[in-house]
């Protein structure tokens, strides 16, 4: 496997990344939170411009990279759009986009005029149609209950796609949870000097740090092992997956504490990346159900490494 | 990593299944039959080039890549370092004589390090001097043409069975507590060396005294210049970025789990087989966290930041793997050499663990390197 993206794609999520701030950044969320009812008008024009739609991650290794980026970025600004769900859209299905679902189906994609198709852990397939969410976004964050309409059992290639490129629009809030609490600490002064200056915060930030960065590697390896077209992609999304709800935790956790008061304040984009992380945490699984499900694929043969049988 | 890593890595596992007993825990034990294996089993890695692979070729190397070297490591630590003390002679004593050494020096030692002969200590901490190495006492105070060394070491790894000491004292008082200190090289066989051995939960060997008593050295045993040691002993630590390979012990024994318990793994608790598996994934991080450091290494790009991230993730593994497996290892089968065999490599593990984030720089010190790092770098997104 490769330890970095292609020079390419972390090109282009950086120049995503800036897109989306010229595009609005941290006002994108906020607006679409506003007028939950434009927010497809609010976010899908940038990400067209960017060729979003173009990409095509499941037939070409370099464009699942370049999708991987483009997801961290729009998590780094909390885009509150289904990118990473439209960018794992099967292959096979006329749709415009894929969930992964388990027995509570439910995703973030209320309110918008698309086609969804939804998998479940074991490959079965339905089409999925977004029930009216209750009560305003503030309180639900675009997730709403989806009503299935089964079609087949085929989709056991889909899932770890699925799995995987929403786990890439965390580590992009996850990165942006941690610049933010940096650039907070270096200019908050307590007791005549900065909160870095601190051990006890130092060490908080590195605790998160640490999460943050192996969270980076699993990511990286994940989607290589989607490229590579390997059998058990599925265990390392699923390994993927409980990394990352355990970094999230952590991340946010120090981010708040360090942040103290000022960063449940709307004014500080903290609360929104905040916020708009938990359809991510939560769904399909938490952390309890994918640890579960992982461990009940790893069964007695382990994960595969430097001692399995499949290495 | 490549072919040759994976060819690399059957040789080395065909010869430690042959060479190296079942039951080894380590060349430190209170038997002698296992320093005798590590003995043997660094001579046969010798003999085929194995042992200081990534040395140059002009000093007995075979130039081995990173990944090779990589291999090495994982190899080694997963099957309970069977080279015994000698891997702190191929990783580092050895470089920095390569790169500090005069001629004689390195004629002396290099070839008795890449035949695997020779046992080396580091004389470094001191009762007083731990993470904050600089403030070390032990002087080496001059003597018409020589110095005359004083002092104390402590918690000196292998002292008592080596025949060399990479020994850093303190030469002249400088404006920064870090000048005036010098690297020696030192025979622990001279007069004026006393060793003591403390015993600990690590097992026979592993922590020391060392006491100077007007230890006779000349410029000859100086490595490097005098008062400039500080320097090249930042190059050592650097050259030991990426450290043990802890995670592939983690990831062998955590591996081997189901197997050795047999029918017995149905009976766990499922909150226990979901611990498990969460430390395989911690395993996988922390080795994707050390292939990083190599890789970055290898670009010349590499940040202490980076290396401290990895150390901190995969000490931290070391000690909750230990946990996991000693629950696990508490339902494994009553008799049986498997069975028993796994129980004793895992209580080795769960006791060595517990000096992993100690030795080798603090967990504390890999902390503020990494916040160093990270406040003093750029942000991200810039």
């Amino acid at each position: 496997m490769n330890i970095d993206l292609s020079e390419e794609a972390a090109e282009y999520g950086r120049q995503a990344l800036r897109a989306l701030e010229a595009a609005g950044g941290d006002r994108l969320v906020q607006l679409a939170e506003q007028e939950p009812g434009r927010r497809e008008a609010i976010v899908a024009p940038v990400l067209g411009e960017l060729g979003a739609w173009e990409l095509d991650p499941r037939g070409d290794p370099g464009e699942l990279e370049a999708a991987a980026a483009l997801c961290r970025s729009a998590g780094y600004w909390a885009v509150a759009y289904p990118l990473a769900e439209r960018l794992s859209r099967p292959a096979d299905l006329d749709v415009d986009g894929l969930v992964v679902v388990d027995q509570r189906p439910a995703a973030a994609v209320a309110g918008l005029d698309l086609r969804w198709a939804a998998v479940t852990l074991s490959g079965r397939r339905s089409r999925a149609v977004a029930r009216a969410p209750g009560g305003p976004p503030r309180a639900h964050a675009f997730v709403t209950g989806l009503d299935l309409e089964p079609t087949d059992s085929d989709g056991g290639g889909d899932v770890a796609l699925g799995l995987v490129l929403p786990c890439w629009t965390l580590l992009g809030m996850l990165d942006r949870a941690i610049d933010l609490s940096r650039a907070h600490v270096l200019v908050r002064e307590q007791f005549g000097q900065p909160l870095a200056a601190f051990q006890g915060v130092q060490f908080q930030l590195t605790d998160a740090e640490v999460e943050r960065c192996g969270l980076e590697m699993l990511a990286t390896y994940a989607l290589w092992s989607i490229q590579a077209g390997r059998d058990d992609a599925l265990d390392d999304a699923l390994a993927l997956r409980l990394a990352a709800v355990e970094a999230a935790d952590t991340v946010f956790r120090v981010a708040h504490q360090l942040h103290g008061a000022i960063g449940f304040c709307d004014e500080t984009p903290l609360s929104w990346v905040s916020r708009y992380s938990q359809p991510l945490r939560r769904l399909p699984l938490g952390l309890s159900a994918t640890r579960e499900a992982l461990t009940c694929r790893l069964g007695r043969r382990g994960l595969a490494g430097l001692f399995s049988e499949t290495p | 990593m490549g072919d040759a890593a994976a060819a690399l890595r059957a040789e080395l596992r065909g010869l430690v299944a042959e060479h190296v007993p079942q039951d080894f825990l380590g060349a430190f034990t209170d038997d002698p039959a296992d320093l005798e294996t590590a003995q043997r089993f660094c001579r046969i890695l010798a003999e085929r080039g194995l042992l200081c692979l990534a040395w140059p070729e002009e000093f007995g190397g075979r130039g081995a890549s990173v990944w090779e070297q990589t291999v090495v490591r994982e190899e080694m630590w997963a099957h309970h370092e069977p080279r015994g003390a000698q891997y702190m002679g191929v990783n580092w004593v050895g470089p920095a004589i390569m790169r500090h050494g005069t001629a004689e020096q390195k004629a002396a030692h290099l070839p008795p390090i890449a035949r695997g002969e020779v046992i080396w200590c580091q004389g470094f901490s001191e009762p007083d001097a731990g993470s904050d190495l600089a403030s070390l006492r032990t002087a080496a105070r001059p003597d018409g043409d020589e110095w005359r060394v004083f002092g104390q070491k402590i918690w000196t790894s292998y002292a008592l069975m080596a025949r060399w000491c990479f020994l850093l004292a303190r030469t002249s008082t400088g404006e920064k507590k870090q000048q005036g200190l010098t690297v020696f090289l030192v025979p622990m066989s001279a007069p004026g060396i006393e060793v003591r051995p403390i015993r600990s939960m690590l097992g026979p060997h592993h922590l020391n005294e060392v006491f100077f008593d007007g230890l006779r050295v000349t410029g000859a045993d100086v490595l490097g210049a005098v008062d400039q040691g500080w320097a090249v002993v930042q190059e050592v630590l650097a050259f030991e970025r990426v450290g043990i390979a802890r995670y592939a012990r983690c990831e062998r024994l955590l591996q081997e789990a189901p197997t050795v318990l047999g029918q017995a793994w149905d009976t766990l608790p499922a909150e226990l087989r979901g611990r498990w598996a969460r430390m395989l994934v911690r395993c996988r991080r922390a080795r994707l966290l050390a292939y990083r450091v190599v890789s970055l290494q290898a670009q010349g790009r590499v940040s202490p930041g980076d290396s401290a991230a990895y150390r901190i993730a995969v000490t931290r593994l070391d000690q909750d793997s230990g946990e996991v497996l000693m629950e696990i290892a508490a339902y494994s089968p009553g008799s049986g050499r498997l069975a028993g065999r796994f129980r004793a490599e895992v209580e080795d593990h769960w006791r060595y663990s517990q000096a992993s984030t100690v030795a080798s720089g603090s967990l504390e010190m890999q902390r503020i390197l990494l916040a160093r790092s990270m406040l003093r770098g750029p942000a991200r997104a810039s």
